[in-house]
């Protein structure tokens, strides 16, 4: 039995590479529109879009223009030597007049209302930082950057971010070394959120630090999967129920949630199928989640409130999705 | 206060701030102060000598009486009991007691956008409001297009009217004459887009008969059978824009697409009540003649809406929430609603977008 009668999924678009341009050493910035010239998406500091390189190749960068020009788009690419693929095909054959598949955007970085902030970004992380910083000084909020870099010809926006002076502090580590976090993280600051983009070695260490920070403070975002520890247990199977539907499946050890799902014909949104995005968020109402992303903090898999379908599965006999 | 069942039960009881919100008609802004409220505060409008529109804090700041209450005097508005004078940036300057103006006496100013249909305000923080571009709705004053519509407030929460504007599958039950008769047929497949803040959906019917009504404008036969599709796009939580396709062929050219668009501009004013500004343009039989068949058409049909609407916010305040049954092409609604959420939450300053969704009422919570 199929449910075919609605298809959700996100806003797709082919858009032109208007330029495609070196602001540092592996860094190219692309600006995007539409090849009409109309009106892209609106969208919030924090947002990313996906790049639809070839059908399985699909890769997330943050938007680092800022919301209140509607017919460009900008994003940051790093050139990794030792990427999968992605940046390489990005560096190599996107260049001014190009076209490019896009998916989103989406947010899963939001810059929540507050007074006081803390920016920590790592090389390429520094990217959705940019239109945060412009609507948090805006908002005349407080607000410091601790940005690091390899070295300094690395670090990509040096430039623009030199109008905001003394709040902002650079670090290239042939220069200074790595990222003095004990300084600005190693004592909790109260009504102080904390955004945090960059290598996973980064993310760690502010992960860890700000543990002694009220919760809620730690805002994170992920490019790549966060490794999962090996639990040495193999998946088992078990009943989903997808509610709104009226459907009953089973999910078998070697299907994904959202594999059975979509088989089922119920349409479902998703896009990096590996944890990081945060398209396939579904409400849960009832089932034990076995949370294997790297999207959700402590706090959001303890409620059991939401679940990321691509990977993660149930440790109960049976799972009920708001689907 | 009023509050909305989610699907899961849980409480919305705020609406997002960081939006533009349409508070007037330009015909109703002029030299004459109007008060207005929009989410729970009171704001005053007035227009400069030059004609710039003008949003303030609608209660003097020396003592609480409203600004609308008092006069415009050339770019300035003067406080109808106090004798304050606020200039159009809300600083006041002048008292009538002293020569000397107190340290910090000013009211709020909301930035102003004017497209020449409507006044849009933003209450929410206002150095955003020049990173969000309020939206365009062009068609309202093309002469290409033929525009009819009133505004009014609804006693509902405008989660109601969002919630409505999300399916139209109910317009055939609750008006089978304005309905085209596709809808009482068995919907094709429903398709909804999203992206970070909008949600748009859209149906694409096989050729059918179009309604009586909308035959007779075009001068086609009752019974002829045409490709029609439905679109609608939650553009932000302050404006729906929606819209209905007849394809009729034609011998000698390719067929041509007779459109209805319907704008609808929804401001909270409180929780539970909503002010209501709908326009349904065309872009054919633009003649006078046919503005007056549809004027009552489409009147009588949001008039029944809005009494629809605020028999549920009845039902709510007298009964309260319960957990409310959903079905496959609430897909829209339910993306409308999550964004909504996540923007109340964002503002609020809660930390995580889903601890905020976090709160729920127990009774909600199925068993």
């Amino acid at each position: 039995m199929t449910t075919t009668q609605t298809i959700v999924r996100e806003h797709e678009a082919d858009l032109v590479v208007q330029d495609a341009e070196t602001v540092a050493d592996g860094v190219v910035v692309l600006t995007l529109a539409d090849p009409n010239g109309a009106e892209l998406p609106p969208w919030t500091p924090g947002a990313h879009i996906d790049f639809v390189l070839t059908g399985d190749l699909v890769r997330q960068y943050s938007l680092c223009s800022s919301p209140s020009k509607p017919n460009v788009w900008r994003v940051g690419v790093l050139r990794d030597p030792n990427s999968r693929g992605g940046s390489e095909k990005v560096h190599i054959a996107l260049t001014a007049g190009s076209m490019v598949r896009v998916r989103g955007p989406r947010n899963h970085f939001p810059l929540v209302a507050s007074g006081r902030y803390l920016f920590v970004a790592g090389g390429i992380g520094i990217t959705p930082m940019l239109p945060m910083i412009a609507e948090a000084n805006a908002a005349g909020s407080d607000w410091r950057l601790l940005y690091g870099g390899r070295e300094r010809a690395s670090m990509a926006f040096l430039d623009e971010l030199g109008q905001y002076g003394g709040r902002v502090t650079i670090v290239p580590q042939d220069e200074e070394g790595m990222l003095d976090l004990e300084s600005i993280l190693g004592r909790p600051q109260p009504d102080t959120l904390v955004y945090c983009c960059g290598p996973e070695g980064l993310l760690r260490a502010v992960e860890k630090f700000c543990e002694k920070w009220p919760s809620g403070t730690l805002h994170i975002e992920r490019f790549t999967a966060k490794p999962q520890e090996p639990t040495g247990e193999v998946d088992s199977s078990f009943e989903l129920v997808l509610q709104r539907s009226g459907l009953t499946v089973q999910v078998p050890p070697d299907k994904s949630v959202l594999t059975v799902i979509r088989e089922a014909g119920v349409s479902v949104l998703a896009s990096c199928l590996e944890g990081i995005c945060g398209t396939c968020e579904t409400e849960v109402i009832d089932g034990d989640v076995d949370h294997r992303d790297s999207v959700l903090n402590e706090e959001e898999r303890a409620s059991n409130e939401y679940m990321m379908v691509c990977v993660s599965r149930c440790r109960s006999p049976r799972l009920t999705l708001d689907l | 206060m009023s509050q909305l069942a989610s699907s899961r039960g849980d409480r919305i009881e705020i609406h997002p701030r960081n939006c533009w919100y349409a508070v007037a008609t330009s015909a109703d802004v002029g030299r004459e102060p109007l008060g207005r409220r929009v989410l729970g505060t009171g704001v005053v409008l007035f227009r400069t000598t030059d004609g710039t529109p003008v949003a303030l804090e609608d209660r003097c700041a020396h003592r609480p009486y409203p600004l609308s209450l008092g006069r415009v005097d050339g770019d300035r508005i003067v406080s109808g009991y106090t004798g304050f004078v606020y200039d159009a940036r809300g600083f006041c300057v002048h008292v009538p007691t002293q020569s000397e103006i107190p340290v910090g006496a000013r009211v709020r100013a909301f930035p102003v956008h004017e497209d020449g249909t409507f006044v849009w305000i933003w209450l929410g923080e206002p150095a955003l409001a020049g990173l969000r571009p309020p939206a365009a709705t062009p068609w309202l004053s093309d002469p290409a297009w033929a525009t009819l519509g009133d505004e009014w407030e609804t006693e509902a929460d405008v989660l109601l009217l969002h919630e409505n504007f999300a399916d139209i599958t109910h317009v055939a039950v609750v008006d089978p004459y304005i309905a085209p008769p596709v809808l009482r047929t068995s919907p094709p497949p429903l398709e909804v887009e999203v992206t970070e803040t909008t949600v748009s959906f859209s149906r694409t019917y096989e050729p059918a008969p179009i309604p009586e009504w909308q035959a007779e404008l075009l001068g086609l036969p009752a019974d002829a059978e045409h490709v029609q599709r439905e679109q609608g796009a939650f553009v932000t939580p302050g404006l729906w824009v929606d819209r209905w396709d007849v394809y009729v062929d034609s011998a000698s050219q390719q067929s041509q697409i007779h459109t209805f668009r319907f704008t609808h501009a929804v401001t909270p004013i409180s929780p539970g009540r909503t002010r209501h500004a709908w326009r349904v343009s065309r872009n054919f039989a633009l003649g006078e003649q046919a503005g007056k068949v549809l004027r009552p058409i489409f009147t009588d049909y949001y008039r029944r809406v809005k009494q629809i609407l605020e028999t549920m916010q009845d039902v709510l305040d007298t009964d309260g929430l319960r957990r409310e049954v959903n079905v496959s092409a609430d897909a829209a609604a339910l993306q409308v609603r999550k964004i909504i959420r996540n923007m109340v939450a964002d503002e609020a300053g809660t930390g995580s977008r889903r601890a905020a969704r976090m709160s729920r009422v127990p009774d909600g919570r199925p068993g």
